[in-house]
């Protein structure tokens, strides 16, 4: 009885978590991988990998940055078990277009091509900070970086997104 | 700093706030901060993708998985052994189920019945409620509630399941959104709510759970995120 009372709270408390920062998984994954069904696969190994070592989560604060470092992780695993082609952005599958034409929008749309032809080096940090809301301290922890690094790769990748817009 | 150190801080972190006084003094920096601030804010768009569905995907018993036996000779049960096991804890787990699902038929058709009698919270409307009026229907012992969910439009004190909970409606994308605080509503995860040209789901909160309901083609998943950021249980 106590057990199965433990495995009820134990599936509630991953709900909550899985209900908070399912939205989060995903996009960081897809912006990872930068294919929506991969994506989806990647928060699927994801979600079950957090679940079994979810006792390893003790404080409930670090939750987001728990989940994001296993997805981060599973998009490693992924890739090394199957290595992919470079993406070609003229040429690419119905999945990855996906990820560029979600609205009718043209000035979102470019901005979307030009996030997506970034180097992963500086596409990662950029959504950690721009969407996540990490500090630059918190992805360099994230990354294995140091935090000037870190500065580094933002700075570039604004001025890079920024030149790219500026020539559309 | 100069110009240049600026420059850099401000494209690392367009949040960068140092430099107040070199900031002040240069027309060019400043011009470039707003330039800056202002690509963030596409990038920020750019970056916010649909996302689909939830799908959990399977997940194992944890106690079978974690089991690590401390005696060398490990107990290999026969296949038939094996076989009945599974048999248990697949009836174990059906009936689980089925106790689930009859708990979210009932909360989610209650909600529901709820809407259509209240069909009226459902205005289109640019007109706030009155903090005072917020303050009423969301007791601060219940919960604390800011404002970052949106622009709140209607706030009733209402009976779901027996208790008095608070039913808001804020302006979504294509419509008004419904949302239900309910602290003393326990769900056993995301459960979602479908009807006649709606959709929504319950989530788990703490001890409680909050319904999130609104037209079929609202994007529900940011007004989720925002209202889930925006609500904390006192109890």
């Amino acid at each position: 009885m106590q057990s199965s009372e433990n495995g009820a709270k134990r599936r509630q408390r991953f709900d909550q978590y899985v209900a908070v920062y399912h939205q989060d998984m995903y996009r960081y994954a897809a912006w990872l991988c930068r294919d929506k069904a991969i994506a989806e696969d990647v928060v699927q190994e994801a979600l079950l990998r957090a679940w079994k070592s979810l006792d390893a989560l003790r404080d409930e604060a670090s939750a987001k940055q728990w989940l994001l470092t296993i997805v981060r992780r599973e998009n490693a695993r992924y890739f090394e078990r199957k290595r992919l082609e470079t993406v070609d952005i003229d040429n690419l599958t119905a999945s990855q277009a996906a990820l560029l034409a979600e609205q009718p929008d043209d000035e979102l749309d470019n901005m979307r091509a030009a996030i997506y032809e970034l180097e992963d080096d500086y596409r990662e940090p950029l959504v950690l900070q721009v969407l996540m809301g990490y500090s630059t301290q918190e992805i360099a922890d994230q990354m294995g970086l140091k935090q000037g690094a870190v500065l580094t790769r933002l700075h570039r990748a604004r001025l890079q997104l920024k030149d790219r817009m500026a020539r559309l | 700093m100069n110009c240049e150190q600026y420059r850099e801080s401000i494209a690392a972190d367009p949040s960068f706030d140092g430099g107040a006084g070199h900031l002040a003094q240069c027309a060019d920096c400043q011009a470039y901060r707003s330039e800056m601030q202002a690509l963030d804010l596409q990038i920020k768009s750019a970056l916010v993708l649909d996302v689909p569905e939830l799908r959990v995907p399977d997940l194992p018993e944890i106690q079978a998985d974690n089991v690590v036996s401390l005696n060398s000779k490990r107990f290999s049960p026969p296949a038939w052994f094996a076989m009945a096991a599974t048999i248990v804890v697949a009836a174990l787990i059906g009936v689980r189920l089925a106790g689930t699902d009859i708990t979210q038929d009932t909360l989610g058709e209650e909600i529901l019945a709820h809407l259509d009698h209240e069909r009226f919270s459902l205005r289109v409307t640019d007109v706030a409620v009155s903090d005072d009026r917020l303050n009423a229907v969301v007791p601060k012992d219940v919960a604390r509630m800011d404002h970052s969910a949106g622009l709140i439009t209607y706030a009733q004190s209402c009976p779901i399941r027996g208790h008095d909970v608070p039913h808001l409606v804020i302006q979504g994308e294509h419509g008004p959104v419904t949302i239900l605080l309910m602290p003393e509503e326990s769900v056993s995860g995301p459960e979602s709510i479908r009807g006649e040209n709606i959709k929504g789901v319950i989530l788990p909160v703490g001890n409680g759970s909050i319904a999130i309901v609104g037209e079929s083609d609202e994007r529900l998943d940011r007004i989720q995120e925002r209202v889930l950021e925006s609500v904390t249980w006192s109890t």
